[in-house]
């Protein structure tokens, strides 16, 4: 009875109900709810093979069979929907006699090789046939055996990816993985083929099953039909251990599980934990085996200290002296504060916030940044910028806004999981999305319109929506007019080079809509003008009152991105901010702050002298490869920490091992300002230590020590997380002009760089699966450029710019415009920062084949 | 490619008399095969452009009717009914007796590529038994003599054709 009234409760007002009795009780369910749901709902459970919790119901199992009075058959209560006044029975012997027929059924050509079956203890068809099957079958012919395809290997198992394998033999055609792969993730690399006893799951016509987010098809695979390479024949699920944790590659916070060994100090797989405020249960797969960058061997193993110009392996004790005495003398022999410290974003909340007391109170210094991978960073704080970044937004909202607009982000590569809620918005509440971005993307997919600016034209884009909104009487515009150029929406269409048409459409309908989501993305944050464009963004916002009904927010993109603003790893943080840190701290350095720009541009100068990098790599992911190398090059004195030897520790006078996320409890604040725990799963590895205790260390051998009790650092991040609110936005508009764009004659290609499909930052190469994806740089472009530059797939393309060459494979895209190519930066074989100038808003390449 | 210019066209003119893409899938396959005679991975991705849905989907709707072909066959399909009516006024010795003649076996194509010789379930023409169809023909009241003429009249007309 309690679940009903829980029922109840939860029925919004207004919303139409039904009442049905299910096993003799009454419960009352909003109109629409399956029979299935009414029962869950009383705690009353029912088997399911082809049911999942996201995806429309199909009802092709027939497992979840009831008896519903007055009905002369059984029905399949995944797909009927509760009426009022029904009676339904869940358990009776017309029940019990149907779901038995229907295990009897689906084993009929099943090989009942749970022995060998990675599924084996932890597979639906197992424990329903214990629960609800007989112990004999009456079939007494040979069982129809799928073979084709799979000479040579044992157990009829066939590779359909990188790192899927198929055994069809075992499938119960719940048709689980096509629907999830087709209707929540909108790939088309899997399909089901023939009919009757030779039915069978495959990959697509010459394809592999490599989308990103196929991992999932393994994880909601009810047999072991689908396995994934990384856990088979391994181990056995009961032999292990469980702890929760979250993806460390992402702003999303996606919640995990990391199935681990103890005894072997070993994690074995990533699983999903679903939380349907973030990730619905699914996993983009660099979220499912990015675990493995904590696993491989190569980790660093002990500190490494130059001498005679050579890293050697040294004990952590020396290691610490070393730093103690070098950065004594950096201050000696200056006299004035002339450190940096460059840390990454995707690390905790205390090792962000431990890092930036060592920098600020320790050393004395204001400069540090998380921001290691934007360029052209202003001097001044970027007050619209932090604000617009840090909106309130929820993840969840997405779902029922009824109008969503993607802006400058190729989504699947960014926020994985944010693109499947938008596809979630289009299926089942029928969402308007729009897609603006200077090249096409995938995630277009679902658009309902897709728009493409010419590169570099955010703000004239964002300013022409104003305008169109204006003219059209959809809002009061006040001054904005004379604040923003060009003067006519149709003048700012023609010079981003988008119908004007589309241009007020999409006014219209961020206007007219009941729910707005709007994001922006990494092309927005990456634009060397992002403060103009997020003051166009603020406009806009404030114009359309955007906030009043739906959310705008420039997306963060790292696990952590959030919580570093929060704990104010900035040179300038927002005021409050700053006043909660002098508080605590009981005071404020008086050095002059420098961004990473600035500190490089100091090092190069040789007037800051040392640095420490904290879990980053800007050899590899500043936009100015040899810019930032010959910074660090010049420095007196670099100390570097990571999980691995970069190509920034290579130039270091200390490398310390750092140990990864999986293996400390860490606090980190997602996209939308929730603060999830990751919890330990193993002993940090070899002799790495989490950040938060390197940096205490440094900070006490140079004498001084950070915190007074073990609690004093979460008291202190506490204080911030609570103190600093979304900031509100001025009210009033801000000026945009638009600055013209530079063109160039002998550079004729936009380039743009960012993460491959299946990785993120400069780690995840290093993980074993994501490699097999994916395991080098591609210049991605479309088929006509490739024409006309002579290109084929798998050709060797030489990319020049102003500053680098390259030279890479040429991948074929049907998803990129013609005069733009993208890059991934996730490859250390190949640095196509190389290419990339600090100092340009857009960065253009000429390509050219190589011929042998 | 497979396809000929002139297949594309009419998928996509086909395309247009539909509310959804999707729904010209079976018509463009039976374009395809019409055309090239039977279907394979290849042409899925071929159709699959040229109607601009997902190769995946065109497979799916391809491998689920058995009435279209994925292997090459010859020049002349023979599906000889081999169901009840015809079974009985002796579908059996007349498949045996294609077989002996083409020297081929059921599912086999002959080696000229004239002939493939399947058996397959009732054509609904009972009265006539037995019977097979040929192509688009059907071929009523079998005797060995007048399979015998079939075979002959047909191979002859291929001969004329391929003078022409
Ligand atoms: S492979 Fe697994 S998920 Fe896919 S249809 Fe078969 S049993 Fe279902
Ligand atoms: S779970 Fe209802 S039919 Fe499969
Ligand atoms: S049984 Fe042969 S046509 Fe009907």
């Amino acid at each position: 009875m309690a679940d009903a009234v829980e029922n109840k409760k939860n029925i919004a007002e207004g919303v139409p109900t039904v009442t049905l009795t299910i096993d003799g009780r009454e419960t009352t369910v909003p109109k629409g709810t399956t029979v299935l749901m009414a029962a869950r709902g009383l705690g009353i459970h029912i088997p399911t093979f082809c049911w999942h919790p996201k995806l429309k119901p199909m009802g092709s199992c027939r497992m979840c069979y009831v008896e519903i009075e007055k009905m002369p058959k059984l029905q399949v209560s995944c797909a009927l929907e509760a009426m009022d006044g029904m009676v339904v029975l869940t358990d009776s012997d017309l029940v019990k006699r149907g779901r038995r027929a229907i295990i009897e059924f689906i084993l009929m050509n099943h090989p009942l090789d749970c022995p060998t079956c990675d599924k084996g203890g932890e597979c639906d068809l197992q424990d329903q046939t214990f629960a609800h099957g007989v112990d004999d079958s009456r079939f007494d012919f040979q069982k129809y055996r799928f073979t084709e395809g799979t000479e040579g290997s044992t157990f009829d198992d066939l590779r359909i990816g990188p790192e899927i394998v198929l055994n069809r033999n075992r499938c119960i055609l719940c048709y689980k993985c096509v629907r999830a792969n087709k209707e929540a993730f909108g790939e088309y690399d899997l399909g089901a083929y023939e009919r009757g006893n030779i039915m069978e799951i495959h990959r697509a016509p010459g394809r592999q099953v490599d989308n990103p987010f196929s991992g999932n098809l393994v994880e909601i695979c009810p047999v072991g039909a689908l396995t994934n390479t990384d856990w088979r024949y391994k181990i056995r699920v009961w032999l292990t251990q469980t702890t929760s944790s979250i993806c460390p590659f992402s702003s999303s916070g996606v919640n995990t599980l990391l199935y681990k060994d103890d005894h072997q100090q070993k994690i074995f797989r990533t699983t999903s934990r679903p939380n349907d405020d973030i990730d619905d249960g699914w996993l983009a797969d660099v979220t499912r085996y990015g675990y493995q960058i904590a696993t491989s061997p190569d980790r660093l193993q002990t500190p490494l200290i130059k001498k005679d110009g050579q890293q050697v392996p040294a004990t952590w004790k020396e290691a610490l002296e070393i730093i103690n005495k070098r950065l004594n003398e950096i201050k000696d022999k200056k006299g004035r504060v002339c450190i940096g410290g460059i840390v990454s974003p995707s690390l905790d909340n205390a090792t962000l916030h431990s890092f930036s007391k060592l920098i600020r109170v320790t050393l004395g210094s204001n400069n540090i940044d998380y921001r290691t991978q934007y360029r052209m960073l202003p001097k001044e704080p970027e007050n619209v910028y932090d604000a617009m970044s840090a909106r309130s937004f929820k993840i969840s909202d997405i779902d029922d806004s009824d109008v969503i607009v993607a802006f400058g982000s190729d989504l699947v590569k960014e926020h994985p999981n944010e693109y499947l809620r938008i596809r979630k918005a289009c299926n089942f509440h029928s969402a308007s999305v729009y897609s603006v971005n200077p090249y096409r993307v995938k995630s277009a997919d679902v658009a309902r319109r897709e728009m493409i600016y010419k590169v570099g034209t955010e703000e004239v884009f964002l300013n022409g929506l104003c305008l169109a909104a204006i003219e059209a009487g959809m809002a009061e515009g006040g001054d904005l007019k004379e604040k923003i150029s060009p003067s006519t929406a149709a003048e700012a269409a023609a010079i981003c080079g988008v119908d004007a048409e589309h241009l007020k459409e999409l006014a219209a309908a961020m206007a007219n809509g009941r729910k707005v989501t709007f994001i922006a993305g990494e092309l927005v944050s990456r634009s060397r003008e992002r403060l103009c464009i997020s003051s166009a963004l603020a406009n806009l916002t404030r114009l359309l009152g955007l906030e009043n009904k739906g959310q705008v927010s420039i997306l963060p993109h790292y696990a952590n991105s959030f919580g570093a603003g929060k704990l104010g790893l900035l040179p300038q943080p927002p005021e409050g901010i700053r006043n909660a840190l002098t508080e605590l701290w009981g005071a404020w350095p008086e050095a002059e702050p420098l961004t990473t720009d600035g500190m490089l541009i100091n090092m190069k100068k040789e007037e800051v002298n040392g640095c420490i990098a904290l879990g980053c790599n800007p050899v590899m992911l500043y936009p100015d490869r040899e810019f930032a190398r010959e910074s660090l090059e010049k420095l007196d004195f670099l100390l570097v920490a990571d999980l691995y030897e970069t190509e920034t520790t290579g130039l270091a006078d200390v490398v310390l091992p750092l140990a990864s996320w999986a293996e400390y409890d860490g606090r980190y604040i997602n996209l939308e300002g929730r603060v999830q725990r990751a919890n330990r799963a193993l002993k940090p590895r070899f002799e790495s230590k989490p950040g938060y205790e390197i940096v205490e260390a440094i900070a006490e051998q140079i004498g001084d020590k950070l915190y007074e009790s073990s609690d004093q650092c979460e008291q202190e991040i506490s204080r911030l997380v609570e103190s600093s609110n979304v900031q509100p936005l001025p009210d009033k508009y801000f000026d945009v002009r638009p600055a013209e764009e530079e063109s160039d004659e002998e550079y004729p290609i936009a380039l743009f760089v960012g993460d491959d499909p299946h990785h993120s930052g400069h780690l995840t190469e290093k993980a074993n699966s994501l490699f097999n994806f994916c395991g080098e740089a591609y210049i991605e472009m479309s088929s006509e450029l490739a024409k006309k530059l002579d290109l084929k797939e798998g050709d060797s393309a030489r990319v020049e710019s102003k500053v680098g060459k390259i030279i890479v494979p040429v991948r074929i895209s049907t998803t990129i415009n013609n005069d733009v190519v993208f890059i991934p930066r996730n490859f250390s074989s190949t640095t196509v920062t190389a290419l990339l100038m600090r100092k340009k808003r857009t960065d253009r390449v000429k390509i050219s084949k190589v011929v042998n | 490619m497979m396809l000929s210019e002139q297949s594309i066209a009419r998928m996509k003119e086909v395309v247009t008399k539909y509310p959804s893409r999707k729904s010209a899938v079976l018509p463009a396959l039976t374009i395809a095969y019409r055309q090239i005679g039977h279907l394979d991975d290849d042409i899925y991705n071929e159709i699959s452009e040229a109607i601009e849905i997902p190769a995946v989907e065109v497979a799916e709707a391809a491998t689920f009717y058995t009435m279209f072909p994925k292997q090459p066959r010859g020049k002349y399909l023979i599906q000889v009914c081999h169901n009840i009516s015809c079974a009985l006024l002796g579908a059996d010795g007349l498949i045996t007796y294609l077989e002996q003649k083409l020297g081929i076996v059921k599912g086999e194509t002959t080696p000229d590529n004239l002939f493939t010789l399947i058996s397959v379930e009732c054509l609904g023409s009972c009265a006539t038994a037995p019977m097979m169809q040929i192509n688009n023909d059907y071929y009523e009241n079998l005797t060995r003599e007048s399979v015998d003429r079939i075979l002959k009249e047909l191979t002859e007309q291929a001969q004329a054709e391929d003078e022409a």
